[in-house]
């Protein structure tokens, strides 16, 4: 991304911080990116609904980017598992924009949160494949579709824990051993017993 | 959200619709409202055409509906999740074991899903009205509704808690591939189903039964690390059919 670009996205972010989607101007953003409304034009040829796509899309990148860097260096699937899990859950609560934007203006964000959860969900998927390829897997798991699922279930409880308490480390354990893992990588070892174990 | 939610969300917190007042012509407005919103969405479609495609009077959809436009739309969601939840309730109550309880539960759901031409509708045009309901805490709504519901069917094979569990988890399982179909993974072909339940939820399952906890260990073989038990073992599953729910 270019600097202007980067400059206009980063202001509009910090409209859409202050006074949410539905507000934020073409004229707002170019005032705090320090340009011209000529020149968000010119980057962005669509205006005001491209800028704050690309907004969306950049906060969307830039969490997934975070997530990403938090889970590397971790001993295993399983640790990596749980500390995305726990890491992005936390993130996703303490996000204070997405959960403003969430409380007052939902149908203006999600169906573009949505288009960028796609890309989410691949991205996860890619980063577990090579993960997944070297753990060895439960005999007739296809890695491809194991990365996918699992990818989907990530999302799935991060955003919407349901039964589960992802701030209980003991409760993680147990979900990444058992609903995400326990078909993947074969039967369940143990709580505890999975990180290091070489299959 | 709008008209569609206030409903939906009463829904989410309680049983799937309760018993709403019996009119020859209810059903026959509620199936017109479908095809209305499959064609047009919900702010195109007026009392009028609702009336058209019924072939009954403004005065008569009025007369069930009087609250207009909003009642009927509230109604057709709370029938078409009244629907789904019965056909959901066929399916695993007529289940012989639990592989057949999920695979014909998930292959239901999505089905279901996939053919309901006034939901597609919706998200493709007006997915703000849809969205809304599988995102953050309505997630959370739905995935509770749906586990409530069709857990006592699956606590024929498990305990209760386990139960929710693994009903909350098809439940995202399903939804998931509804909102982001695969190409490999087709939710509603049932050998595909079966092949995802028998990789992958089974042996969950298992997991999910494993005491996390344990006091004393009177397991007699199996769950210590390299023990003999094979992968996809599953003691819980083939009980003899027990109460239904």
């Amino acid at each position: 991304m270019d600097d202007t670009r980067q400059r206009i996205v980063e202001g509009a972010y910090a409209c859409v911080a202050r006074r949410g989607l539905a507000k934020t101007t073409l004229e707002d953003v170019a005032r705090e990116a320090g340009c011209s409304r000529a020149t968000v034009y010119r980057v962005f040829p669509g205006g005001r609904e491209e800028v704050l796509g690309a907004t969306v899309s950049w906060a969307t990148s830039e969490f997934f980017a975070r997530l990403h860097a938090h889970v590397q260096g971790a001993a295993g699937l399983e640790e990596m598992m749980e500390r995305g899990i726990v890491f992005a859950h936390r993130a996703i609560l303490e996000h204070d924009v997405l959960q403003r934007v969430m409380q007052t203006e939902p149908e203006k964000l999600l169906p573009t949160l949505t288009v960028e959860s796609n890309r989410i969900r691949e991205g996860i998927a890619a980063v577990l494949e090579p993960v997944l390829a070297r753990r060895g897997l439960a005999p007739g798991v296809d890695r491809g579709e194991a990365a996918d699922l699992l990818a989907r279930m990530v999302l799935s409880y991060i955003s919407a824990p349901g039964r589960w308490d992802l701030g209980d480390p003991a409760q993680v354990s147990r979900l990444v051993r058992s609903e995400l893992l326990a078909g993947v990588v074969g039967p369940a070892r143990g709580a505890g017993a999975g990180e290091h174990g070489a299959r | 959200m709008h008209a569609l939610g206030g409903t939906l969300s009463v829904l989410a917190g309680g049983a799937p619709a309760a018993a709403a007042p019996r009119s020859p012509h209810r059903v026959r407005v509620i199936d017109a409202t479908l095809t209305c919103l499959a064609r047009h969405g919900t702010t195109k479609t007026t009392v009028d055409d609702i009336a058209r495609q019924a072939g009954l009077s403004r005065a008569t959809v009025y007369r069930v509906f009087p609250g207009g436009r909003d009642e009927v739309l509230g109604a057709v969601v709370d029938t078409e999740m009244a629907r789904l939840f019965s056909a959901l309730g066929h399916r695993l109550g007529g289940a012989g074991h639990l592989t057949d309880a999920l695979v014909g539960g998930i292959v239901e759901a999505s089905t279901r899903l996939r053919d309901h031409a006034a939901l597609h509708f919706l998200v493709e045009h007006e997915p703000e009205m849809v969205l809304g309901h599988l995102a953050f805490d309505e997630s959370n709504r739905l995935l509770g509704t749906a586990a409530r519901f069709t857990a006592p069917f699956l606590a024929r094979w498990m305990a209760p808690d386990e139960a929710e569990r693994v009903a909350e988890w098809a439940a995202r399982i399903v939804l998931s591939y509804a909102v982001a179909p695969s190409t490999r993974t087709d939710l509603t072909d049932v050998g595909t189903a079966t092949r995802l339940v028998e990789t992958y939820l089974l042996p969950g399952i298992e997991a999910l039964a494993v005491p996390t906890q344990a006091t004393i260990d009177i397991t007699p073989f199996g769950t210590a690390p390299g023990g003999p038990r094979r992968p996809h073992t599953r003691p819980r599953i083939d009980y003899p059919r027990g109460a239904r729910p």
